[in-house]
């Protein structure tokens, strides 16, 4: 493309961009949607009392719920097509698609070694899987699958953890793993370690819950006016998911194997170690 | 509603925890733990491989040394056996220098004793001629004039003198 073609480019771009702009706000159409007012929208995306999803014809549940079903589902079909085709053939020098499987796998292993030393096994595997559930959960919501609602109308399918059903499960779950750690390795003394977090599940909960749906909130009010619907949608939409999605799943697993070393330390090591640094 | 806030459903609660239940079975076992058993493999396997390559560099190490400690050893016997060569070699010359310096002086000792016994047998001779014309000149002049035994004396010494 030449200079000459190029300052045409430009100037036919701006002039569309300009007489859009002025249109938008001779004709008052700053509020889109018509129908809609931007308070029940972004109440209806924390709660999700209005729009529900039938299930098979046995149950409603909220769009979030389907949300993790796909997720859940395109993940397994994933791991079954690696665990086939792809880890059978691993080499000693790995290729792209084998370097990116191992690093993520040494990313939530390395983790788990680090904060809970004396056992990572499982936790490892736990973090792993919890921090691609977060992350590829909330990405999930940038594809803007859409579902039909018992209500008749279309809707976008949100992060399975933009419900606050889907982020309790996770907090709570996450809560059970840590205790059943600390009861496993240390036994009674575990179990009192464990409960002394108590308030862990429901901040987890909250804090995924709480920060998944700002994202969604943000970009449901960025969407709901039309003249924010210009460039700014890219910024907030899809760099803000991004954030998101890397945050919470970062946030998550490294407070899960943090509180899981923690509770599945051994209290003799510990006695013993504060008894060496008092002689010391 | 039912009528728990924020639209707190437990049956979708289980719903969600029967699905990342699901979700980390599969995961974790068909993916998580085969990627990680094949990286500990090769981990050890390198680790293995270090062991093995650390257990031939100190035996390399170690021969090295032997040998460099033979090769020493061999330098010093070299060196005794040159040192040794050279003391004999010079020992040998010494005995030689000494037998030469000896066979000379005696050579040198016979020479002069050959020379003594020529001197003394010379002057001996000498002494007897002289004896003899002595004689014979006395007893010319017993029996001739003086000037005449003095000339025949003359006469007897230079014809003796040029024989």
């Amino acid at each position: 493309m030449d200079k000459k073609k190029l300052t045409r480019f430009i100037i036919i771009f701006a002039v569309i961009f300009v007489a859009l702009i002025v249109g938008i706000i001779l004709t008052g159409m700053t509020k889109s949607g018509g129908h809609e007012e931007i308070g029940v929208v972004m109440k209806d995306s924390v709660l999700h009392e209005r729009y529900k999803i039938n299930l098979f014809g046995l149950i409603e549940v909220n769009p979030a719920m389907i949300s993790a079903f796909i997720v859940s589902g395109v993940l397994i079909v994933f791991a079954i097509i690696v665990r086939i085709f792809v880890i059978p053939k691993f080499k000693e020098i790995p290729g792209k698609f084998q370097m990116l499987l191992e690093q993520a796998v040494e990313l939530f292993a390395n983790m788990a070694k680090e904060n809970s030393p004396h056992c990572s096994g499982f936790i490892g595997g736990y973090i792993f899987v919890a921090g691609t559930y977060i992350c590829i959960g909330t990405l999930f919501e940038l594809f803007g699958l859409q579902a039909s609602t018992t209500l008749g109308t279309s809707i976008s399918l949100p992060a399975p953890l933009s419900d606050i059903n889907g982020a309790i499960c996770m907090g709570v779950l996450t809560f059970l793993v840590i205790l059943g750690g600390g009861i496993a390795r240390n036994g009674l003394k575990g179990l009192l370690k464990g409960l002394k977090e108590f308030s862990l599940p429901i901040s987890m909960s909250f804090r995924l819950f709480g920060a998944l749906l700002s994202g969604a909130l943000v970009t449901e009010l960025v969407y709901h006016y039309m003249a924010m619907s210009f460039v700014i949608p890219v910024l907030v939409g899809v760099l803000f998911t991004l954030l998101h999605a890397l945050i919470q799943a970062y946030v998550l697993t490294t407070l899960a194997s943090t509180y899981f070393g923690e509770v599945t330390e051994k209290t003799e090591k510990v006695k013993k170690e504060k008894k060496k640094k008092a002689n010391a | 509603m039912t009528g728990v806030p924020l639209n707190i459903d437990w049956q979708q609660i289980l719903l969600h925890l029967l699905n990342f239940a699901i979700l980390f079975f599969v995961l974790y076992l068909l993916l998580y733990k085969p990627v990680k058993k094949f990286m500990d493999k090769r981990k050890a396997g390198y680790v293995e491989m270090e062991e093995k390559t650390k257990s031939n560099l100190e035996a390399s190490e170690q021969k090295k040394a032997e040998y460099e400690a033979k090769l020493q050893e061999a330098h010093q016997e070299a060196e005794d056996i040159r040192r040794h060569a050279l003391e004999e070699a010079s020992a040998h010359a010494k005995e030689r220098l000494d037998q030469a310096q000896a066979e000379a002086g005696q050579i040198i000792a016979k020479a002069q004793q050959q020379a003594e016994d020529e001197r003394n047998r010379i002057v001996a001779e000498t002494g007897e001629e002289i004896e003899r014309l002595a004689k014979d000149a006395a007893k010319r002049a017993i029996f001739e004039s003086t000037s005449d035994a003095f000339d025949s004396f003359l006469d007897a010494a230079e014809g003796k003198n040029n024989e």
